[in-house]
């Protein structure tokens, strides 16, 4: 079975490091990007499974790599987790609005994304 | 990276969840193992059942063996815990110790519980008991080298036994152990035709038989075994329990 292919998108590297973590040990290959620039090179260069997108970053916010990936034909089916420390009703629709398929907030839960990850049937014991 | 105090609130919380979800996990995994062990052992205790409940079948259609499965088993799994302790581990040869005549299901009862000495074709009978068994356990797989003991207990060193004739250490190890205790059991058990022989008077028998029927070195470990556990002048089928 291939591995599923992830793109983890964060300015934060304790953060990247724990996805990081839990995502291995759910058997996918991660890659992670520092901010929405480089998240967006990655995404032209290569194929992603899924993308779980922080939203406060320096330069391109979640919510306008979000609607980039949305908005480009090459990527606008790939499934986008918004993880961030945004918590509010109109941050979350924002997250809708600009195309995010799921909207987990910070401090997040394990046990949450990996059930949001099954959701797009990327979990380890896909059939 | 710098914590402010915020940030080091922020990780703090995450921690929490961080702790309390590994607590969930780990709990549900250790309720899966347990299930899992739990299940493992009904089904050794299954196995374990059938194995019993095929062998004493065999041990109810037989009139002569009455015990004698008991007996053998025990000064079996005594004589190979000294000689192959590791096979001792292995459930697998103690089925075969148990089941080793299960193919008599398949001889006539009269032949089998004969008031008297079969005559040729009657032994021609007897002596297809070991396959008929192998036949009837090929394809129960947890038995595994079991089989072997059931078809190969009446092989002898020198290749003169039978089904296959088969010499030497070509004989799987618990069969040329099997051969041994189950002759000293025929020998010192009574039947409705003549007396058992006592304890010494076998165990001279087979000592003399070693190198031609029996392994010569299973024969000195057989030996030392009924001298250490001061079988001589005893009335060996009384004996059930030995460790």
């Amino acid at each position: 079975m291939q591995r599923r292919r992830v793109l983890v998108v964060d300015d934060d590297d304790l953060t990247l490091d724990i996805l990081r973590t839990i995502l291995d040990l759910e058997e996918f290959d991660v890659v992670t990007a520092r901010d929405g620039e480089e998240a967006l090179g990655f995404l032209a260069a290569d194929r992603f499974d899924i993308v779980v997108l922080d939203v406060m970053m320096p330069g391109l916010d979640g919510f306008a790599v979000c609607r980039r990936i949305k908005g480009d034909p090459q990527t606008a089916d790939v499934p986008v987790i918004l993880l961030t420390a945004k918590d509010r009703r109109e941050d979350i629709e924002a997250g809708h609005e600009a195309g995010a398929e799921a909207y987990l907030t910070k401090p997040f839960s394990p046990l949450a994304l990996i059930e949001t990850l099954n959701r797009f049937g990327l979990g380890r014991k896909r059939s | 990276m710098s914590l402010d105090e915020a940030g080091l609130d922020r990780m703090q919380r995450q921690l929490q969840i961080f702790a309390s979800e590994l607590n969930q996990v780990m709990a549900r995994e250790r309720e899966r193992r347990e299930e899992a062990e739990g299940a493992l052992q009904e089904l050794k205790n299954s196995y374990q059942t059938m194995v019993r409940t095929l062998a004493m079948v065999c041990e109810m259609k037989d009139n002569y063996t009455r015990h004698h499965l008991d007996r053998t088993y025990q000064y079996a799994t005594a004589l190979t815990r000294r000689v192959a302790p590791e096979l001792v581990e292995d459930v697998r040869v103690g089925y075969g110790y148990l089941l080793h005549d299960i193919g008599k299901i398949g001889i006539p009862d009269a032949v089998l519980n004969k008031p008297g000495p079969l005559d040729d074709d009657e032994w021609k009978v007897m002596r297809t008991h070991p396959l008929i068994g192998y036949q009837l356990v090929t394809g129960i797989k947890f038995l595994g080298s079991a089989m072997e003991v059931i078809r190969s207990h009446h092989e002898r060193w020198d290749g003169r036994g039978y089904p296959m004739g088969i010499a030497g250490e070509d004989i799987y190890l618990p069969a040329r152990i099997f051969a041994i205790i189950d002759t000293f059991d025929a020998m010192t058990s009574d039947r409705p035709y003549r007396k058992g022989r006592t304890v010494a008077v076998a165990m001279e028998e087979i000592e003399k038989n070693g190198g031609t029927q029996f392994d010569p070195d299973l024969v000195d470990a057989f030996i030392k075994l009924c001298t250490d556990l001061k079988l001589v002048g005893s009335d060996a089928s009384g004996l059930t329990v030995v460790r």
